[in-house]
């Protein structure tokens, strides 16, 4: 899923203060499983909204905000209210944020958070990134994504930085490469994966923008 | 062929040092180092911005060496080049005479002065090995032929402080087989580890250089045991200085290191040591003073 963080209202005040009327957007996908997308965080920010004085002309949440045209077909009967609305405020990641953008180019949409990384949730809204959408997963040989969790991206084992089995970069979080090291070697590959070596990564397969069309 | 490299062949016992180049563009001080320094170890390494923080890039540093008749070894890590960049520095050391390469992944830069900047880390030292051997063999990375190969004497890094040891070692084989020529250890303290290691080492046929750091005070053996990545300080020798005056820590530090040195040397543990004095040229000649040897 894609973790998204809600914005400081004191970020959000600058974008809105010409503004005094708003149309809510929300997503039921990521955003909703992070707080930041649910009814619950639209309701809070209309409240916020109505107590500086703002007006809500109405809201709604969409099924998926990334997906264009679903959107746009959820969104066709709110279009007076929307009209109504000097500003659209999204409350999904970036790629939600962009469809709306899409479907009304000439008002002005904000994005309520920010986007923060591809991750899992291990408790309830307690995320851990673990995807960077590289573009060539190697989970087969590594069985962790040492892309993601080593902050060196070494695709060959640790590098010299680990004490006591944490990583360098962060002392609280076990090094990515022990983590791989013992899966491997309860899968009995360690000997197999050392054979060769990862690599040159071809990290042009990420660069950005990524278009992708299924034949 | 390297006067480094031609030593360790011989068998000889060769000492080099750490020089970190200057954080500004005054010169001076490193250039009188150099020259003092010459005199008393067979080559100098400068360090690639250790520990993240921004210094003189070390081929400069290697290409001052050079001007004074001292041979360099440049240190190069995958933090702050992507493969192209480091190709394009490699080709120009080269051009520039320098022939002698350590090389490793580098620090990440939350540790240094520019925690904000964006790592590289477009490959690892293992890939940096195979991009040296390439360039030895007339090919850049992605196999297309040079206009004339390099001639460079390549080394990797290991950390025989490393806990848990096996993935290390694991590596070390890797960068063996990759084709490293000798090996540079992290700073041991005590020769324990270090003939742990060399009872794996010895099994293949390397050089390997032990890292041996001169304390000068408590607060440095904090920071390297707190900071400086790949440094575990035993609790036994943390309880020592401790217990020292501060005056006394100096003068501890250069026998701590003399004796780990002479026991190395006689029981033939490895086949050099790299002094990282953090570029206190008076306390390498203390060292080598009280080891009596060079001087």
């Amino acid at each position: 899923m894609i973790i998204t963080r809600k914005k400081d209202l004191k970020e959000i005040e600058e974008y809105i203060e010409n503004f005094d009327k708003f149309f809510l957007i929300g997503c039921s996908e990521c955003a909703t499983l992070c707080g930041t997308g649910s009814e619950e965080a639209i309701l809070n920010l209309k409240q916020w909204l109505e107590n500086n004085n703002k007006k809500v002309t109405g809201w709604m949440i969409a099924k998926t905000g990334c997906q264009i045209l679903g959107t746009k077909r959820e969104l066709s009967q709110y279009r007076q209210d929307i009209e109504e609305a000097q500003c659209i405020m999204v409350l999904s990641c970036g790629a939600g944020t962009q469809s709306i953008t899409e479907l009304f180019e000439e008002k002005p949409v904000i994005p309520v958070n920010d986007t923060l990384f591809i991750g899992n949730m291990r408790r309830l809204r307690e995320f851990e990134e673990r995807c960077r959408a590289c573009g060539e997963c190697f989970l087969a040989i590594t069985g962790v994504c040492v892309v993601t969790l080593c902050p060196k991206s070494m695709l060959n084992g640790p590098c010299g930085g680990y004490k006591d089995g944490k990583c360098e970069v962060n002392p609280l979080r076990k090094c990515a490469w022990i983590v791989a090291y013992e899966i491997l070697k309860k899968r009995g590959l360690i000997e197999k994966f050392y054979e060769n070596i990862l690599g040159p990564k071809d990290w042009s397969k990420a660069n950005s923008p990524r278009m992708f069309k299924e034949k | 062929m390297s006067n480094l490299k031609k030593k360790l062949i011989n068998g000889d016992f060769v000492i080099t040092v750490e020089i970190t180049p200057p954080k500004g563009t005054e010169i001076s001080q490193m250039v009188n180092k150099l020259q003092e320094l010459k005199l008393l170890v067979d080559a100098v390494n400068f360090t690639d911005n250790p520990s993240g923080k921004m210094r003189m890039c070390s081929l400069a540093a290697c290409k001052i060496s050079l001007d004074l008749g001292f041979e360099p070894v440049l240190q190069m890590t995958c933090r702050d080049r992507n493969r192209i960049g480091i190709q394009s520095d490699l080709l120009g050391a080269h051009a520039l005479g320098i022939r002698n390469l350590l090389v490793m992944t580098g620090d990440h830069p939350v540790m240094g002065d520019h925690k904000e900047a964006k790592p590289v880390y477009d490959i690892d030292s293992s890939i940096l090995l195979k991009l040296v051997n390439n360039l030895n063999n007339g090919f850049d990375l992605n196999g297309n032929k040079l206009n004339g190969k390099t001639e460079f004497f390549y080394g990797a890094v290991v950390n025989p402080n490393a806990e848990p040891l096996i993935p290390q070692l694991k590596r070390f084989e890797q960068k063996l087989k990759m084709g490293a020529e000798f090996f540079q250890t992290q700073m041991i303290f005590e020769t324990a580890l270090l003939e742990k290691f060399m009872e794996h080492a010895g099994k293949f046929n390397t050089k390997v250089i032990a890292g041996i750091v001169i304390i000068r005070s408590k607060k440095m053996l904090h920071y390297l045991n707190s900071k400086v990545p790949g440094v575990s300080v035993p609790g036994w020798l943390i309880d020592k200085i401790e217990g020292l005056k501060d005056e006394d820590v100096e003068k501890f530090g250069v026998e701590l290191a003399g004796k780990l040195i002479l026991n190395i040397m006689e029981q033939k543990l490895c086949h050099g040591i790299h002094i990282m004095a953090f570029s206190k040229v008076e306390e390498v000649k203390n060292l080598l003073n009280f080891i009596k040897i060079k001087l």
